[in-house]
């Protein structure tokens, strides 16, 4: 799969202080990527350099392909009505206005609502529309589902992965970690301006310091020292609950200790580390 | 060329749908001619002779000061030039689209005082219409260079509401529509020059076409212009 943007050493700073620094990463044609990290983290400084919206001091930008951007709200005149900015995008895009499109994002019966007066779910959906307008090759998305009902979030989760079946590319920032989860294919946190993590949703539930928990019954009760792989956490209504990095070491060494004692499990609980867990390890940086 | 025509009919119609631009373009202007003809052309009959030219040098300014800057810190102050870049919209389009939308609301508020005034208060019709006219389109233009000026250059509204107070106030005072310059010390007479609605005043009164007063609006209109191209050719560069 072919390179769309390539991005190399980039350094952007605001008054002397370094907001990204030698960051460099490669999105491939036809992936949905996401771009995450606390707010400050420089996600935003990041796609708006790729986007030419800003400079930057150092390193390099290939973009292979036209771009597509969708904004965050309050990003048109208060005045202008859904169909007007539309027609405006069409026009200095020298594209026909896209009926089928703007009828696509539900704008049809906003048409003649002013931007005033949408709702924030309403005002992503245009921008969204006004993204795709010039049948981009890559489209940034900035928190795409910010604002909207599950309704609305379903229907545009459906949409984005039609995008990617026509081969285009996506670069999305969001907060919402199940939408990041069910949709993207690689990701990048960003903490303080450098990268934290770079993988699949998968590499990163299944690494770094987050500790799955056991919860486990036993007929004979079990003391704390028996734990040599993961951390013991307490005990409530019977069940014990400890953390383990490994699981499968914890679970291995769990059960030896039970057959060693000739002990019985009762009920055994097993609760993964979710994506956002993993999430706010990183950008948080808990240690343990 | 199409994208840019529907854009500047757009802004006309943003600027109708605008509550602000249109008391300062339109409501302020007409019922100050409104209030201050009958009052003028009540106490001093001479006060006619002049009353179109004064009472449109008053609307002009304000709405070139007050109403034009606005819109142009909004636009240029927030994400909405952001979306105009990356929607491949030109960033000089909305100064230049706010510039000839406020034109045509100007000249239209000039032209209900032309017709007016003779009508309301028995106002004198300039003896050169063309030459009035001409005088009305370059002191508009002007004008409104300095009000674009003021809306680049300035980023907040709040010190926006203060610079064009400072501009608009002696504007009104210093240039001979309230009362004859002659009445002020030479030291404010000569400071009244600076302002465009003095040298609009005597250009608007003149049956001819004078070089030496379009002068100084020349010069004003290049030091403002000067400016204008050089914050939009700078609009979005970080």
């Amino acid at each position: 799969m072919s390179v769309a943007i390539r991005v190399d050493n980039l350094t952007k700073s605001y008054g002397g202080h370094k907001v990204i620094e030698k960051i460099s990463f490669e999105v491939a044609e036809g992936e949905i990527f996401a771009l995450l990290g606390a707010n400050g983290a420089g996600k935003t400084t990041t796609l708006e350099c790729i986007e030419g919206i800003r400079g930057y001091e150092e390193g390099t930008i290939e973009v292979k392909g036209k771009l597509g951007v969708q904004l965050q709200s309050s990003s048109l005149p208060e005045n202008i009505t859904a169909r007007e900015a539309f027609k405006l995008f069409c026009k200095w895009n020298k594209v026909a206005e896209n009926m089928e499109l703007f009828a696509n994002f539900g704008l049809a019966e906003l048409q003649n609502k002013q931007y005033k007066a949408m709702s924030t779910g309403q005002k992503r959906r245009l921008h969204l529309a006004l993204a795709l307008i010039n049948n981009a090759d890559i489209i940034f998305l900035d928190e795409p589902t910010s604002g909207l009902d599950v309704e609305g979030r379903v229907s545009l989760h459906k949409y984005i992965r039609g995008l990617r079946e026509q081969g285009k590319t996506l670069i999305m920032a969001s907060h919402d970690m199940a939408e990041v989860e069910s949709l993207c294919d690689k990701i990048i946190i960003l903490k303080d301006g450098v990268i934290a993590f770079s993988g699949t949703a998968a590499e990163l539930t299944s690494s770094y310091l987050s500790k799955s928990k056991i919860q486990l019954k036993t007929k004979m009760p079990l003391a704390k020292q028996d734990f040599l792989y993961s951390t013991y956490m307490g005990m409530q209504q019977g069940y014990i609950t400890v953390q383990a990095v490994e699981i499968g070491d914890a679970l291995l060494e769990l059960l030896n200790h039970l057959k060693a004692s000739q002990n019985e499990v009762l009920d055994l609980k097993i609760e993964r580390a979710s994506l956002e867990q993993r999430f706010m390890e990183i950008a948080t940086e808990v240690k343990e | 060329m199409d994208a840019f025509l529907y854009g500047a009919m757009l802004q006309w119609k943003l600027d109708l749908r605008n509550k602000v631009i249109l008391l300062t373009y339109y409501v302020v202007p007409l019922v100050f001619f409104g209030f201050m003809g009958a009052i003028f052309s009540s106490i001093n009959p001479e006060a006619k002779n002049s009353l179109i030219q004064s009472m449109t040098i008053f609307g002009v300014t304000m709405g070139a000061f007050l109403g034009t800057p606005p819109p142009l810190i909004e636009l240029y102050g927030s994400d909405i030039m952001k979306a105009y870049k990356v929607g491949g919209i030109p960033l000089w389009t909305a100064a230049v689209n706010n510039f000839i939308s406020a034109f045509f609301h100007l000249f239209i508020m000039s032209f209900i005082i032309f017709l007016l005034a003779p009508l309301a208060f028995g106002a004198k019709v300039p003896e050169n219409i063309s030459v009035y006219f001409f005088a009305l389109t370059v002191f508009i233009i002007v004008s409104l260079s300095v009000g674009t000026a003021l809306g680049l250059l300035i980023k907040s509204i709040s010190k926006l509401t203060i610079f064009s107070q400072i501009i608009f106030l002696p504007s009104l005072m210093l240039s001979g529509i309230m009362f004859p310059t002659s009445l002020l010390p030479s030291v404010l007479e000569k400071a009244g020059m600076i302002f465009p609605a003095t040298w609009g005043l005597k250009t608007m009164l003149s049956s001819e076409l004078r070089l030496n007063l379009f002068l100084p609006l020349l010069m004003i209109f290049l030091l403002s212009a000067s400016i204008n191209i050089y914050k939009i050719s700078r609009a979005g560069i970080e």
